[in-house]
């Protein structure tokens, strides 16, 4: 009897323990994982060495670990640092070469390392893989097409691209037609508007969403702006001195505020752009 | 041939008896359940993971029985002293031998099989769940990856069957038909790791010719998985599928008839 009664309290002790054990065990790995920040990523070569038949399945791995990474970063409202970045890159790369035809680490590196790392040279390394393989896919040459032509603005290149979408199965006939325009070097704000429309149909990650709104906003209002200067211009045959020239000749009602919070302006070469340069200006920090 | 046949029916229901087969399937129908779990987070390739994962359970279930029943089907015999009875009755010991390979191939067939038809239902659901326009599968594909999953079970059913032959030992057995299947997965890597020279380092020529050597010798097992293939729906030509399947089958002859020549030659204790 006296036997059971011991270990009945030995039992409920430990058990306790465990429960005060765990909870600072949690705590510790917290802090841990924070000063290891990201982890261990293999070269290309060995890694796929090493994954022996489950390379589809550490392909996922990796790219799951990365995501995840950014995700907290993001629920704890953190930037990510260069290195971070780099990793994030690094990790959507190997996931690749494990697995060649992997479109998620393809779809967030290119997107993300595009318009939120401002790596647009990383990301197009990384589409340029995916155009290799995923032969039948449209949307990789058209989201090529869209960072030549936006962020390095190789029209050129960016048309060559469109035609590349174009001749795939499922695309649509804006391809052509986006190809075409772009060969035109005016109309520059248009075909992002038009881009950027299209993109924002295929895009279900919210903060993404906020992302491309806020620059198609920002674009219809800078169009609507040049418009206007447009219209002045040919009015009366010379450029205006301001945009509040616009206003006082009834041309435009008012100014519209830059959703980047900047103020638009005409610049020493008489185009109209905005103090923000359409980066969202932190007032926080 | 009916004498090797009546072994292998043996070994095979003493194989599906044991109570580890349950384990290892209670762990791939578990896998299957968490493989809806995990694909939720990924974005658009969800059924490419749910591939990645569905058809790594049929693998990696099949190399579990194989390595943990399997290997113990030969020992048993030479354990609990059944052998003197086979080896008494009018079979010969090659017959013996063949016949406990054919029996392992079957428990092979049978897991690779079952597991293999419940691989699609994870599938399925994650596909109605969401299908990304521009992802690419193919059911044909599929069961293709199924069927060379089980290819490449049939050739470590091969290899244990060889080792068997050469030690009575069941964890030696083991130990080296898990390391054999290791070598064979990683031989090509190598391989190509060595002559794509993207490492820029002089490789020694004794190195190069070892794993040219080892590349002969142990079984290619990259060339029997086609997950990749199943998971993006990507084509395999007949001509691929014709050349694996005669690699297969004379590479699995030679183990097996190598491991008859060194059982003839055994002693039992």
């Amino acid at each position: 009897m006296r036997a059971l009664l011991i270990a009945i309290l030995v039992l409920a002790l430990a058990l306790a323990a465990n429960a005060v054990a765990i909870t600072k065990v949690s705590r510790e790995r917290d802090a841990l994982k924070k000063e290891e920040g990201t982890g261990l990523l293999f070269p290309s070569s060995i890694a796929k060495i090493i994954a022996l038949e489950f390379k589809g399945l550490v392909a996922d791995a990796l790219f799951s670990r990365a995501q995840t990474f950014y995700g907290g970063k993001l629920m704890r409202k953190e930037d990510l640092s260069e290195e971070e970045w780099s990793w994030i890159y690094k990790s959507a790369d190997t996931a690749t070469d494990l697995d060649p035809y992997f479109l998620d680490p393809y779809y967030f590196g290119a997107v993300n390392l595009a318009w939120e790392a401002n790596r647009v040279k990383e990301a197009n390394t990384l589409l340029e893989k995916a155009l290799r393989y995923r032969t039948w896919d449209w949307t990789i040459p058209f989201y090529l097409g869209f960072n030549h032509f936006y962020f390095l603005q190789d029209n050129e290149k960016a048309s060559e691209y469109l035609m590349e979408a174009s001749r795939r199965p499922g695309s649509s006939s804006l391809m052509v037609d986006l190809a075409v325009k772009l060969s035109y070097k005016v109309k520059r704000t248009e075909n992002a508007i038009i881009f950027l429309e299209n993109i924002l149909k295929r895009t279900d990650d919210e903060k993404l969403r906020r992302e491309y709104e806020t620059r198609i906003l920002a674009l219809k209002r800078l169009l609507y702006l040049e418009n206007g200067v447009a219209f002045y211009r040919e009015k009366f045959g010379k450029k205006p001195k301001g945009l509040e020239e616009l206003i006082q000749r009834k041309i435009i009602n008012e100014i519209p505020a830059d959703p980047y919070g900047g103020a638009f302006h005409l610049d020493a070469q008489g185009r109209v752009s905005s103090t923000s340069n359409f980066m969202t200006i932190y007032t926080h920090k | 041939m009916m004498r090797a046949w009546a072994v292998a029916l043996i070994t095979f229901k003493e194989g599906i008896k044991n109570r580890v087969i349950f384990g290892i399937f209670i762990i791939a129908l578990l896998l299957f359940a968490a493989t809806t779990l995990i694909t939720t987070l990924f974005m658009r390739d969800i059924v490419k993971v749910a591939v990645d994962l569905s058809l790594s359970t049929v693998s990696f279930a099949g190399l579990l029985t194989l390595f943990f029943v399997g290997v113990n089907l030969f020992s048993k015999d030479i354990d609990k002293r059944t052998i003197y009875m086979v080896i008494s009755r009018p079979i010969s010991r090659s017959q013996y031998l063949v016949g406990k390979f054919l029996g392992l191939l079957l428990l092979a067939l049978t897991v690779g099989f079952l597991l293999g038809a419940l691989s699609a239902l994870p599938v399925i659901m994650s596909k109605r769940f969401y299908y990304y326009t521009e992802a690419r599968f193919a059911w044909d594909v599929f069961f293709i990856a199924v069927v060379y999953i089980f290819i490449k079970l049939a050739i470590v059913s091969s290899i244990i069957t060889f080792f068997a032959s050469l030690t009575s030992n069941s964890f030696m057995t083991l130990v080296l038909a898990m390391v054999t299947y290791l070598i064979g997965e990683s031989t090509e890597g190598v391989r190509s790791l060595l002559t794509s020279g993207i490492e820029a380092q002089t490789v020694s020529p004794l190195l190069s010719s070892l794993v040219n050597i080892a590349y002969y010798v142990f079984p290619n097992m990259s060339a029997f998985d086609l997950k990749t293939q199943a998971a993006h729906g990507l084509p395999v030509s007949l001509a691929y599928m014709s050349w694996t399947a005669l690699y297969a089958l004379v590479y699995i002859t030679a183990v097996v008839a190598a491991g008859t020549l060194f059982f003839r030659r055994r002693e039992f204790p």
